[in-house]
């Protein structure tokens, strides 16, 4: 690294690895706009940010120092404690071509005010009397440079924007519905689209009712499996996953049906976290954890990887200067069948739901692991809607939801999640159940 | 509390910040002002966790003008004249018909060394509580040390530096886990600590309870989520907008007659007392409910800017990157004339709550759930069996209404952090025990 970045990197690291046995620098910029929405009134900010942060340490004690601006060989170093560190070796990177769009401009003010009141009007079109009551937008692009004592150097550039919409509908004293999505550059939201699914959600809530109980088939829209993925992302991190999923491992030796593959990948071409290397200098890959309802290997950083555990992932997450890495997934998802429409699953549904979206946050038991989640959308019978849906828990058993899944479309979405992205097509699924939620009993 | 970080924030050359400010709000009743912030958290992380002590230190300033319905919002990282100024241009509207020169601002030096050894010794201090009570346990904890210095320099006021220190800490335990906020570390605080750890613990496996409603004492710590949530939350500025003009609520019977509650920053603990708000505006003793009924809500200066009726004072940052939001920083509710014996003779065969895990307030729906890791059924005016997980539902002013009687003795009580909006941050309470007679408990 000659940049002058590099240098100031390389003075840290040589006054640490004078001292310790392992030493690492990590420095990283960013500017980003965001802009807050809220009927008339609005919020406009430009956030130019430069930190950096030092590990350093031996076998047996060890230090993390962040701080904001450039990185000083002379800053004031904590004592270091009881807790030893290591550092990973450098690796061969495969070659990566980074996206030609990370050098496009951020969204200006007035393109993102433009945004929102395109947004709003569009959605009042769809449904009148809705109206977008809160939108935030941001846009940024990040530079980061890492450097260790173990000869790690690494230059990680990203780009990303997100959206968060909250929508009422004309009903005064209605519930809110909220809207997320993720691109690599904020221009590619589509206000249009957006303003339908918003509009749809809100009719759906405004005039949705929930069976008491109900089973048969359901169609899970993206992101309603986002959600169940997402909160079940955690059963295939560290060397715990294989304990973990053996619990769910039924006597063929599966985990799901054959419907079922779930991957990470850390390079996901076209993924908007894509990057050759992890927060810790390591390549990144594509993991699959689960093939055909077949478990192959959890999620594992370089320290977690042996050879009973499985290789490493290259997946240790370092979202910013302030957080130390930590292994976790970026482009988590599950793969989806390039060959089938979400319409024809429509179609073909002869009695069961179609489930658009969720209404609020899944919640997860632990043992037996059962889940519920608040869901909306549309009965479904002989391919046709036959009324909306809001106000129900879709209720299983992990092992039923994962052992259930009978295809999955091709309409990979991924949305952002608690760490990383996670995605997942449409898919049809069996073995669930619908339930009324008590707040909902009136209906 | 002498540091090197406050000399930076007293030195400022607030004249000649206000004459450039001064150029930007060019329009009448513009509103421009400059927040300046440095922090530092020293983390010491779980046993388990890789690597050792952590300390962050950041510094850095915003910019912001205000003008009718919008906001500009500049930050940069570093205090220096450079980036002020750049987040001065960045805020700008036009170019000043004059330029004054540029401010100078003192040398940004933080040389001393991070150390908190009360945060060290917290875990040996803790496992020598939880010994005393003849219980070993397993858990994970994390402890922290939060300092901020802030000062805030507008064209028309100017703070002094506000100064916040306190402790915050997470415990892990297989049975759940939770967290809380001190404004001291050592014995007192691990026995604090140690009793909570043994009381879920013992209540681990104990069964929910039935649907119902039920007769409840809330304990100094629950009463003082409650507060937050249902009064704090409730009378926001932002939450009231929702349904109409803020300035409507005054006056408004949320509550029972015997709740008379205050947000006062300047009556916090020590550590955590504040003179000035996020804004710069000073404090005020606000009365938020007097007999139940609304007497002022929150509001920040741009709120008070758009009403007569409404009191600038209560502007809250979570950090520099996000602009102010009307917040409560210290609640009191007045405490009343029983005893607690009396309001647990009262709720004979009803439920004691001593601590909440969270509190959420829909704020369209006035849907309030407040979420309790564990309680006690009374028996004999006493606290009896232990009952597993409970819930606390029902409508704000339902709830509010169903306070039967508020005990003589508050205590102070660390409410937690509120992340209301995405603005993280510390806020705290001194309550007393509270009946609350007929109110939806679920499992």
């Amino acid at each position: 690294m000659t940049t002058p970045v590099g240098e100031r990197l390389a003075e840290v690291l040589e006054r640490l690895a004078g001292r310790w046995d392992a030493a690492e620098v990590f420095h990283k910029t960013g500017r980003s706009r965001s802009v807050r929405y809220a009927g008339g009134a609005s919020c406009s900010a430009f956030h130019q940010e430069e930190g950096w942060a030092a590990r350093a340490g031996d076998g047996r004690r060890s230090f993390f120092y962040a701080a904001t601006g450039a990185p000083r060989p002379d800053a004031p170093w904590p004592d270091a404690d009881g807790r030893g560190l290591r550092l990973p070796p450098a690796r061969l990177v495969p070659e990566w071509t980074p996206p030609l769009d990370l050098d496009a401009s951020l969204l200006g003010e007035n393109e993102a005010q433009a945004f929102f009141e395109g947004l709003d009007r569009e959605l009042a079109r769809e449904l009148p009397g809705a109206r977008l009551a809160r939108g935030e937008l941001d846009d940024g692009s990040s530079e980061a440079h890492l450097a260790s004592s173990r000869e790690v150097a690494a230059r990680v550039r990203r780009r990303a924007a997100t959206l968060y919409l909250e929508a009422v509908g004309p009903v005064r004293g209605g519930r809110a519905v909220t809207l997320r999505a993720v691109e690599r550059e904020a221009r590619r939201f589509q206000p249009l689209a957006l303003a339908r699914r918003l509009a749809d959600r809100l009719a759906i809530g405004e005039r949705g009712t929930a069976p008491a109980r109900d089973r048969g088939e359901f169609l899970l829209a993206p992101p309603v499996v986002v959600s169940l993925l997402d909160a079940l992302s955690p059963l295939w991190i560290g060397p715990g996953a294989v304990e973990r999923i053996g619990q769910l491992v039924d006597r063929r030796g599966r985990v799901g049906s054959p419907a079922l593959t779930l991957v990470d990948d850390g390079r996901l071409p076209g993924g908007v976290l894509s990057a050759p290397v992890d927060g810790e200098g390591q390549p990144t890959r594509e993991v699959v954890l689960v093939q055909e309802g077949l478990f192959r290997q959890p999620l594992l950083a370089w320290w977690q990887a042996t050879p009973s555990t499985g290789r490493a992932s290259g997946c240790a997450a370092r979202p910013g200067w302030r957080d130390l890495p930590s292994p976790g997934p970026t482009h988590f998802y599950l793969r989806p069948d390039p060959a089938l429409r979400a319409a024809a699953l429509v179609e073909g549904l002869s009695r069961g739901y179609y489930l658009l979206d969720v209404e609020g946050a899944p919640r997860l038991e632990e043992a037996p692991r059962r889940f519920a989640l608040p869901v909306c959308g549309f009965a479904i019978d002989g391919g046709r809607p036959t009324g909306s849906v809001s106000g129900a828990w879709l209720v299983g058993t992990v092992t039923a939801f994962l052992n259930g899944i009978l295809t999955a479309a091709r309409d990979l979405t991924f949305l952002p999640s608690r760490s990383g992205l996670v995605g997942a097509p449409t898919l049809l699924v069996k073995g669930l159940e619908l339930r009324r939620r008590r707040d909902r009993s009136r209906d | 509390m002498a540091a090197a970080a406050e000399p930076a924030l007293s030195e400022l050359d607030h004249a000649g910040i206000a004459r450039s400010l001064s150029q930007i709000a060019d329009h009448r009743r513009d509103l421009a002002d400059a927040f300046f912030e440095r922090l530092e958290v020293i983390e010491l992380p779980p046993e388990d966790q890789h690597g050792g002590i952590r300390v962050r230190r950041e510094s850095g300033v915003a910019v912001r003008l205000v003008r009718r319905e919008r906001t500009w919002l500049a930050t940069r990282d570093g205090i220096s004249r450079e980036t002020f100024s750049g987040a001065v241009r960045r805020v700008a509207r036009a170019l000043p018909r004059t330029a004054y020169p540029e401010p100078l601002f003192p040398e940004e030096t933080w040389t001393e060394a991070p150390e908190a050894p009360e945060v060290l010794e917290f875990p040996a201090a803790l496992t020598r509580a939880l010994r005393a009570h003849h219980v070993k346990l397993s858990y994970r904890l994390t402890v922290r040390r939060h300092r901020r210095w802030v000062r805030v320099i507008g064209t028309q006021l100017a703070s002094g530096v506000e100064r916040e220190s306190f402790y915050s800490f997470e415990a892990e335990t297989p049975w759940g886990r939770g967290g809380g906020l001190l404004t001291e570390l050592g014995e007192r605080a691990a026995e604090s600590l140690a009793g909570n750890l043994v009381h879920a613990w013992r209540a681990r496996e104990a069964a929910p309870p039935e649907p119902r409603q039920s007769t409840v004492v809330l304990a100094p710590a629950a009463t003082a989520v409650l507060l937050h949530e249902a009064v704090a939350h409730a009378l926001e500025t932002d939450t009231l907008e929702l349904g109409g003009h803020p300035e409507a609520a005054i006056g408004v019977e949320l509550g029972a007659a015997c709740l008379d509650v205050f947000d006062d920053p300047a009556t916090a603990p020590e550590g955590v007392r504040r003179k000035a708000d996020d804004e710069g505006h000073p404090v005020v003793r606000r009365c938020l409910l007097r007999g139940g009924k609304v007497e002022q809500p929150l509001a920040d200066g741009v709120w008070a800017r758009r009403s007569e009726m409404l009191r600038a004072g209560a502007g809250r940052r979570a950090h520099r990157h996000l602009p102010p939001a009307p917040r409560s920083t210290h609640l009191e509710l007045m405490g009343g004339k029983a005893a607690r014996d009396e309001l647990m003779a009262a709720a004979e065969g009803g439920l004691f709550l001593p601590e909440a895990e969270r509190g959420r307030l829909d704020p369209r729906t006035g849907e309030l759930e407040l979420r309790f890791a564990y309680g006690f059924r009374i028996r004999n005016q006493a606290p009896g069996v232990p009952v597993g997980p409970a819930t606390l539902r029902g409508h704000v002013s339902d709830v509010l209404k169903a306070v039967a009687g508020v005990a003589g003795d508050a205590a102070c009580a660390g409410a937690g952090w509120c992340a209301k909006g995405g603005l993280k941050l510390p806020v705290w309470a001194t309550a007393p025990d509270v009946l609350l007679a007929a109110v939806r408990i679920e499992p």
